[in-house]
């Protein structure tokens, strides 16, 4: 077939449907794991591997992320007795968990391998921290920092602050609207048994917790934890096989930057991010548009990220993030659900996998929480979303993942139920 | 007490902080297209020339935004908080990371006039701050 013939092979929409996440495997989020990165990420993808009904023979591609702790896949592979065809370790953080699982797809429907394991182990609390202080501190002054660290630019909260800052300047964006994705999280956190942080908070207790960097209260940031995750991606004929119910992916937009991606800032508002540009990849690819989705998960690293990055993929208009997380859209029993998990600022941190893992649960119907389970081994949603109760969303079809690295930055996927 | 972390000059900055060191604020103007960058690059990311000379820069500027830092991110800034970190726009067009100093932290607002100052903070290094115009 010639590259001009009447299919276009060259382009990603001739990919969607044709790949699917069958496993998902995660720890517990912890404080303190009391074990190194290998452990953790050969019991995570073991998990994975359960939960997809695969065992190591099954599996020969393996894809990692880190840009602070982790373990190379061939030490992973090897103490699972993976056989691998193809595997990389790559730098990033939260634009990854997306891109690897493109990456995926990639490697497969070029006939490298069959079915990745893509997995992300850290100990981010024990052990090196993201930002802030920890080793990270002792690394030398060169490349992009040269002209940032001795200024005590540093962690990822200080150099999000001024995007967070001009939006509010540029739209009126409020603190108390923002604070409502930590208070909606936590809500949902609340009916997560494996969410780090499980109590319900509001909007009070996010202003009045003490200032980090202006306008990022501590409660506006994230949790840090030690856990690992694992996801297992592959064709959608093999994806029939698997134990659960596939999660189709339909389009993925991977690592996409704003101009000038060195420094974001330099070009353009800044109270714009990625998403402005990854949005023409993802919708059209996916042939469905932001009003067609059901559940969407919006990095959270920050209370702040979630609404940059709603706003821009186009879940409201430009500048009207605020009212739109703060309205209700996005709780359980809203509209648009978020993070049903907790996400990152309240069931732990993972570098925007446990999103994604949450997202593959809500589209088989069977997120794990405090419901109960059914003679035919299926868990009883109740759909009562009170404190302690169901976080399944009723009938999930689309669901959407929007990744952050920076406000530079970022990826996002768009799954369908099987 | 601890020192903060310093920038290691290197070919593409040397000229950047041996001018800070002499207190003149210097950044790159190309030669083709006549605009000016910040940071130091081996390219105009305008016009990708590498006609790039070093010019003195006006020194002023408005804070194009911040953030009141209220937490130490090394031991070098322990006792040194709140500080603000800024993103400048310069006169001449580029932007870059800095600090507002000889002001209440609190009082930078975005849009605010600034212009350069020099802190020697080693016999080796200046950076380059503002301060209120
Ligand atoms: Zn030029």
């Amino acid at each position: 077939m010639t590259p001009n013939s009447d299919m276009d092979v060259s382009t990603p929409r001739s990919m969607r449907d044709q790949f699917a996440i069958v496993g998902v495997g995660e720890t517990t989020y912890t404080r303190g794991s009391g074990r190194s990165t290998r452990a953790l990420g050969t019991w995570a993808i073991r998990n994975a591997m359960e939960d997809a009904g695969l065992g190591p023979d099954d599996i020969d591609g393996m894809l990692s992320y880190s840009n602070n702790d982790s373990t190379p896949a061939t030490f992973m592979a090897g103490d699972l007795g993976i056989r691998l065809n193809f595997f990389m370790d790559c730098y990033g953080g939260g634009s990854s968990t997306e891109a690897l699982i493109g990456m995926a797809t990639g490697v497969i429907a070029a006939g490298m391998c069959k079915t990745v394991v893509i997995f992300r182990a850290m100990n981010g609390f024990s052990q090196v921290r993201i930002g802030g202080t920890g080793a990270r501190s002792a690394v030398p002054v060169d490349g992009d920092n040269l002209h940032s660290r001795a200024y005590g630019w540093q962690s990822a909260g200080q150099m999000f602050a001024p995007s967070f800052l001009r939006h509010m300047y540029d739209y009126g964006t409020t603190p108390e609207q923002v604070a409502m994705v930590k208070v909606v999280h936590s809500e949902h956190a609340s009916n997560n048994p494996k969410a780090l942080y499980k109590k319900r908070l509001t909007v009070d207790d996010v202003l009045s917790s003490r200032m980090i960097c202006k306008p990022l209260h501590l409660l506006d940031c994230c949790v840090e934890t030690d856990n690992a995750t694992a996801i297992i991606v592959t064709s959608i004929d093999r994806a029939r096989d698997c134990k659960h119910r596939p999660a189709i992916i339909r389009s993925i937009a991977g690592r996409v930057c704003k101009p000038r991606a060195d420094m974001h800032y330099q070009a353009g508002p800044i109270s714009t991010v990625a998403g402005h540009y990854a949005k023409d990849i993802l919708w059209p690819n996916a042939g469905v548009g932001p009003e067609d989705i059901d559940v969407t998960g919006a990095y959270d690293a920050f209370t702040f990220t979630t609404m940059l990055q709603l706003e821009d993929y186009g879940f409201c208009k430009k500048g009207e993030g605020g009212q739109y997380v703060s309205d209700g859209t996005t709780r359980l029993g809203g509209k648009r659900p978020n993070n049903t998990s907790g996400g990152h600022l309240c069931e732990g941190y993972t570098h925007g996998m446990n999103m994604v893992i949450e997202n593959v649960r809500q589209l088989r119907g069977d997120v794990d929480d405090s419901c109960p389970i059914g003679p035919d081994g299926k868990r009883q949603h109740t759909y009562d979303y009170r404190e302690g109760g169901c976080r399944q969303v009723k009938d999930v079809e689309l669901t959407a993942n929007l990744g952050w690295a920076n406000p530079g930055t970022g990826s996002a996927m768009v799954m369908m139920r099987g | 007490m601890a020192q903060i972390p310093l920038p290691r000059p290197y070919q593409d900055t040397e000229a950047y902080w041996s001018a800070a060191k002499e207190h003149r604020f210097v950044i790159q103007k190309c030669r083709d297209c006549g605009e000016h960058q910040f940071y130091p690059r081996g390219v105009c990311s305008h016009c990708l020339s590498s006609a790039l000379d070093w010019v003195e820069a006006s020194g002023s500027g408005t804070v194009y935004s911040f953030s009141v830092n209220y937490r130490a991110p090394h031991p070098g800034f322990a006792g040194k908080t709140p500080f603000v970190l800024a993103i400048v726009e310069l006169a001449e067009g580029p932007r870059m990371m800095t600090n507002i100093v000889d002001c209440d932290p609190e009082s930078v607002r975005i849009g605010m006039p600034v212009v350069v100052t020099f802190d020697d903070v080693t016999e080796e290094i200046t950076l380059p701050k503002f301060r209120p115009a």
